[in-house]
Formats: structure tokens, C-alpha cells, sequence
């Protein structure tokens, strides 16, 4: 596979997050603080099994754990 | 739940006013209190209004952006003449954009009625849910249907690593689906607004399409320009969605301030003739009293 980032485990987004969250913290103080407010992401979700809802965990969390699993997994 | 408080004030309004005077003080102070809740009423609603006219002109800023912006990105499958692959052993999958908090009108039941609607034609179509509004009310219907569901969705204006993070979810779920409509609400004008799909393709189904080859992808980057247009989508119908929901609460919430006060008007009236009446009765009572001890 060509891509570095997809040999590692990442998806496409997840690579283009880390990329654009680069972009933003090398950015200067006044311009930083409006652009990471848009870099924002407070999402919470709950996969749901057989009509019933499952715990509620937040995005980023679980992200940074199938990272790593996938990390492991490929490598 | 506006409308749940204020009826049976209203119920008691009618009952007062059809049976007189007997028990004149009670419903003076009751009416008092009535008109107090009503108004307190009144001034919520109002400020909502005005929060809601606040963020309605950001969110329909990011709206007309991101509709740019999504459009731009499905002008490639346009081109392309990209149809979804036409196959009962595949699954769709419907992703609806609603959002967390209610007061709104009825914008979010209109997204559940669409998407029930979906469901009649393909009944194992899978479902994605962001926002707990729709969660709420397809949880109770087709709770069998959901796969995931996401919430924290509308507190303000949606990002696009709020979509992008959501479009890795979707993709990392075990199936595999054929094609992914994601609803949200159209916004038509300030007034009217329609629950329509988007759709965002599978890789079979971006490779199948007639003018594929015009573009020259590599087969190793369809995936990524899949999921780049899964999160692109979902960022324009996120926006739209939260456009809309500003723009149907500023409505909900003028015509709640305008039914308070009508209410007000009424209460009002209602309350100075009862008081006058009270006032009447007393006076006729002394001016008896007072012709009696006379004689």
C-alpha cells in the first residue's frame, strides 16, 4: 500500500483530522484560537445491539482506542 | 410543553368566566396568578426568540457555505452519472441528521416521519441517528433498525470535525452497505422546510458508474474519495439541519410569545371585570345597607 498513514490503521478522515489539527496549532496565537474553535468535537455515541442501546462513549475516546487496535493489529 | 402548562389555565379561564360571581374573591386572586405565570411565560419565550434570531443569521451563513461545499463535492458523481447498484442482498443504510434539543416546531418528527416512510419501502435498511430528539422517537418505533446513534449533535454550529468523526464511525461498522442516505432537513424558505435524502455511494457503486473513467482514480484512493464524500455530505446536511432547527425555534417561539399574548389581553380584560363586579356588588351592598338602616 502506498499510504503511509493507512498502513498504520488510520482511515482517510481520521488522517485528514490529524493533518488539518497540525495546520491549526502551527498557526499564530490570535488567528489559532478562531481557527481550533472550529477544530472542535464534543461528540458522544452509542452503538445499539438488537433494538437495545448500548453505553453512550465519547467520539474521541473511542477513536484514540480503534487507533491503537488497528496500530497493533496491522503492524 | 408550553401549550401542556397553559391549557388548563385556560380550561379554568372559561369555567370562571360562565359562572359568575359567587366565589368572586378566589378567582380575582386566581386570575392574578394566572396572568403572572402567563407573562413569566411570555418573556422566555421571547428571549428564546431572540437567542434563536441570533444564531439563525451565523447558522444560515454556514448553511449557504456548506451547501456550496457539499454540492461541489457530489458534482464529481454527477458527472460521473454514479446510481446506486441496484441489488436486494446489499443494505442501505439512513443516517439522520436531527439534533439534541427540542422547542423547535416540529422538525425533528418530520425527519422521523421521512425516515419511517424509508423504512416501508426497504424494511432492513439500517439506521444511524445523530441527535437525541430522533433517537428518541425512532428508539420507540424502530429501535430493531439502529446501529448507532450520536448525541452532543447542535449545540452550535456543527464543525467539520464533528462530521468528519462521525463518517469514520459510519465506516468503521462491520457491515458493508450499498448505499448510505443521509436526511436531513432542506431549508426551502424560513417557513417551510422538507425532509430530503442525499446520497453518498459505495466504492462498487462510484466504479460502476458510466463516466467513471473520465476521472482517472486509482483504485487505491476510491476509498478515500468515499469516505472524504461521506464526511463532505454529512457536514452539508449537519449545517442545513442546524440552520433549519434555528429558523423553525424562531418561529415556534414568535408564535408562542404572540398566543402569551393574546392570553394576556384576554386575562387582562377577564381580570377587570371580574374586579368591577366585585367593586358593583360591594357598593350595592352598603348602598342597601345604608337605605335600610335609614327607614
Amino acid at each position: 500500500m502506498a499510504f503511509a498513514w493507512k498502513a498504520s490503521g488510520l482511515t482517510y478522515n481520521k488522517y485528514l483530522s490529524v493533518a488539518a489539527r497540525v495546520v491549526r496549532r502551527s498557526l499564530k496565537d490570535d488567528k489559532r484560537l478562531a481557527a481550533e474553535r472550529r477544530g472542535e468535537m464534543e461528540l458522544r455515541f452509542a452503538k445499539w445491539n438488537n433494538g437495545k442501546q448500548g453505553d453512550v462513549k465519547s467520539v474521541a475516546d473511542a477513536n484514540a482506542a480503534a487507533a491503537t487496535e488497528a496500530a497493533s493489529t496491522s503492524s | 410543553m408550553l401549550s401542556r402548562a397553559a391549557r388548563p389555565a385556560l380550561r379554568a379561564g372559561a369555567a370562571a368566566s360562565c359562572s359568575p360571581t359567587p366565589r368572586t374573591y378566589a378567582t380575582l386572586r386566581e386570575i392574578e396568578q394566572r396572568l403572572k405565570s402567563i407573562r413569566n411565560i411570555e418573556k422566555i419565550t421571547n428571549t428564546m426568540k431572540v437567542v434563536a434570531s441570533t444564531k439563525l443569521n451565523r447558522a444560515q451563513r454556514a448553511m449557504t457555505e456548506s451547501r456550496q461545499y457539499g454540492q461541489t463535492s457530489n458534482t464529481v458523481f454527477e458527472q460521473a452519472e454514479t446510481k446506486p447498484l441496484e441489488g436486494d442482498d446489499k443494505k442501505t443504510l439512513i443516517v439522520v441528521a436531527s439534533s439534541d434539543k427540542g422547542l423547535c416546531g416540529g422538525i425533528h418528527s418530520g425527519l422521523s416521519k421521512k425516515v419511517r416512510r424509508m423504512l416501508v419501502e426497504k424494511p432492513n435498511a439500517d439506521i444511524v441517528v445523530l441527535g437525541e430528539k430522533c433517537k428518541a422517537q425512532l428508539g420507540r418505533s424502530n429501535s430493531k433498525n439502529i446501529v448507532l446513534s450520536f448525541s452532543g449533535v447542535g449545540k452550535d454550529i456543527p464543525t467539520f470535525a464533528d462530521a468528519q468523526a462521525i463518517a469514520d464511525q459510519i465506516s468503521l461498522l462491520p457491515n458493508d452497505y450499498s448505499d448510505v442516505q443521509i436526511v436531513y432537513n432542506k431549508f426551502i424558505n424560513a417557513t417551510s422546510y422538507e425532509a430530503t435524502p442525499i446520497e453518498a455511494f459505495s466504492e462498487e457503486a462510484i466504479a460502476n458508474s458510466p463516466n467513471f473513467s473520465a476521472f482517472e482514480i486509482d483504485d487505491e484512493v476510491l476509498a478515500n474519495l468515499r469516505e472524504y464524500a461521506l464526511s463532505n455530505s454529512l457536514f452539508w446536511a449537519l449545517a442545513e439541519g442546524h440552520a433549519c432547527e434555528q429558523s423553525a425555534r424562531r418561529n415556534a417561539m414568535d408564535n408562542a410569545s404572540k398566543n402569551a399574548g393574546d392570553m394576556i389581553t384576554k386575562y387582562q380584560i377577564l381580570f377587570n371585570r371580574t374586579r368591577q363586579a366585585v367593586i358593583t356588588g360591594e357598593l350595592v351592598e352598603i348602598i342597601t345597607g345604608a337605605a335600610a338602616s335609614e327607614e
